[in-house]
């Protein structure tokens, strides 16, 4: 075990290349399944790895919940045991737990406030997701998931758009919610919460869900230009409007565009070619390998870290 | 939620339980059928399940508070008037949900998310070519 208990922690940085670059060189259906199988896979291996560095670490403390043998002299042998890595481990496990439940408790409670926001008006007919037109000035357009999901659009944001935008704008909430758009966005959340190393995953997977129901909206409309109108119009409308202040303050002054920029130029482009993998020899095809392999020796240390730990336990336990 | 909303019609309705938001969408759809501002005992007899006087006194309340129905003082009680239909209403308890979640854009997937400083001027030179002549561009593809 010893040294490569900790790569698992590490090794979503092999995956940093991949979601800088399947932007550009994937589909982003494939691209949106592709990091959200990596992210969930290597933050999986993360708890695994924290939760056996914290048990193996702490089992010298006294008073551990642990059997004795634990802190026989052959385990010790066998396993790194630093008792500071081992607690400060625990904690980690603790911060993790804690932020994953506050994710998800966030998660809820935001969708169950909208929900209860919207009750008393009619719902959708069976299978076509309702669509409920609140009267605000404010420009904004949700997607609320649930059974059945709901689309939430104001007035203020169909004001500003043209008869076609609006069909677009729609059906881009709909692909949202047709294809459970929600349950990548948690899944990579969470992983983010566990490994801080797996951000830049969650970013790269948010913006590819985005583009993905944008492909799907221009599919519908049969125009990739209306949807390009609407991203871009709609975009402009809610910056018009007082937004919170602090989002635009806080973004760094760089000349990189933002992401709507990059979706609206994307819709202006060509299709995207309907391949779930990169050709092997591009940058973006070596980045999939690079990410895979991570993927894979992420799984084996976590897998040879829970291995070794059961063959020591049961050579010190008296069965 | 779904089932709920047909109940009326199969007849049960003291039996189920019903959400605040429902209830508060009853009471509006109440008062909207008003020829004129009503009282909360009138409310009461033409709202359906039986409710308690003070249950509905605390839905005209909250209602209130929201700015959905105004009141205006007759002898020693209130009467109450729609100031906007169920769409106005859900519009109202959304946005205190949006203005409330600082971050629900992490869960609702939101149409745009926020402009860089330069996205500005870009998005309008990309919305110049998207709108040009839509011949031209089948031309050149």
């Amino acid at each position: 075990m010893g040294f490569f208990v900790f790569l698992p922690l590490i090794l979503p940085l092999t995956a940093v290349p991949i979601a800088r670059l399947t932007e550009q060189h994937l589909h982003p259906r494939g691209a949106a399944r592709l990091m959200t199988v990596i992210s969930a896979v290597m933050a999986v291996c993360s708890v695994l790895c924290l939760g056996l560095i914290g048990v193996v670490g702490t089992a010298q403390i006294p008073g551990n919940p642990l059997p004795d043998s634990w802190s026989d002299p052959v385990v010790r042998h066998a396993l790194p045991y630093h008792e500071t890595v081992g607690t400060a481990a625990m904690w980690l496990l603790v911060l993790v737990a804690f932020t994953c439940c506050r994710t998800v408790v966030r998660h809820l409670r935001v969708r169950s406030r909208a929900r209860r926001a919207l009750a008393g008006l009619p719902e959708g007919s069976a299978g076509e997701e309702g669509l409920a037109v609140l009267p605000d000035r404010n420009p904004y357009a949700y997607a609320l998931p649930g059974s059945p999901g709901r689309v939430v659009v104001s007035t203020g944001m169909l004001d500003g758009l043209a008869e076609d935008e609006r069909e677009a704008l729609l059906a881009h909430e709909r692909a949202h919610l047709r294809h459970r758009h929600h349950r990548y966005l948690l899944t990579t959340q969470l992983a983010a919460c566990v490994n801080p190393f797996l951000r830049p995953l969650q970013a790269a997977v948010a913006f590819s869900a985005e583009r993905w129901a944008d492909e799907e909206s221009a599919q519908a409309v049969g125009d990739r230009r209306i949807t390009a109108r609407a991203v871009a119009r709609a975009a402009l409308v809610s910056h018009a409007a007082p937004a919170p202040g602090f989002a635009a303050f806080a973004a760094p002054a760089a000349a990189q565009p933002g992401p709507v920029p990059r979706r609206v130029a994307a819709l202006l482009g060509p299709v995207p070619t309907a391949r779930n993998w990169p050709p092997a020899k591009t940058p973006a095809g070596l980045a999939a390998m690079v990410a895979a392999a991570g993927t894979a020796a992420s799984a084996l240390c976590a897998l040879n870290a829970a291995v070794a730990l059961l063959v020591v336990l049961k050579a010190v336990t008296p069965l | 939620m779904a089932d709920e909303r047909h109940a009326p019609a199969s007849g049960d309705a003291p039996a189920r339980r019903r959400g605040q938001g429902e209830l508060e969408a009853q009471v509006l759809a109440v008062l909207q059928q008003a020829p004129g501002p009503a009282s909360a005992g009138w409310v009461q007899e033409r709202l359906e399940g039986d409710l308690a006087y003070t249950t509905v006194m605390t839905i005209l309340s909250r209602l209130h508070a929201k700015n959905a129905v105004s009141r205006s003082r007759s002898g020693r009680s209130y009467l109450w008037q729609a100031s906007s239909d169920a769409a106005g209403l859900a519009a109202l308890r959304m946005r205190r949900m949006l203005d409330g979640e600082a971050d629900r854009d992490a869960v609702l997937a939101s149409f745009v998310t926020a402009l860089l400083p330069h996205d500005e001027e870009l998005l309008r030179a990309l919305l110049d070519a998207a709108s040009a002549d839509p011949a031209a561009a089948d031309r050149e593809s």
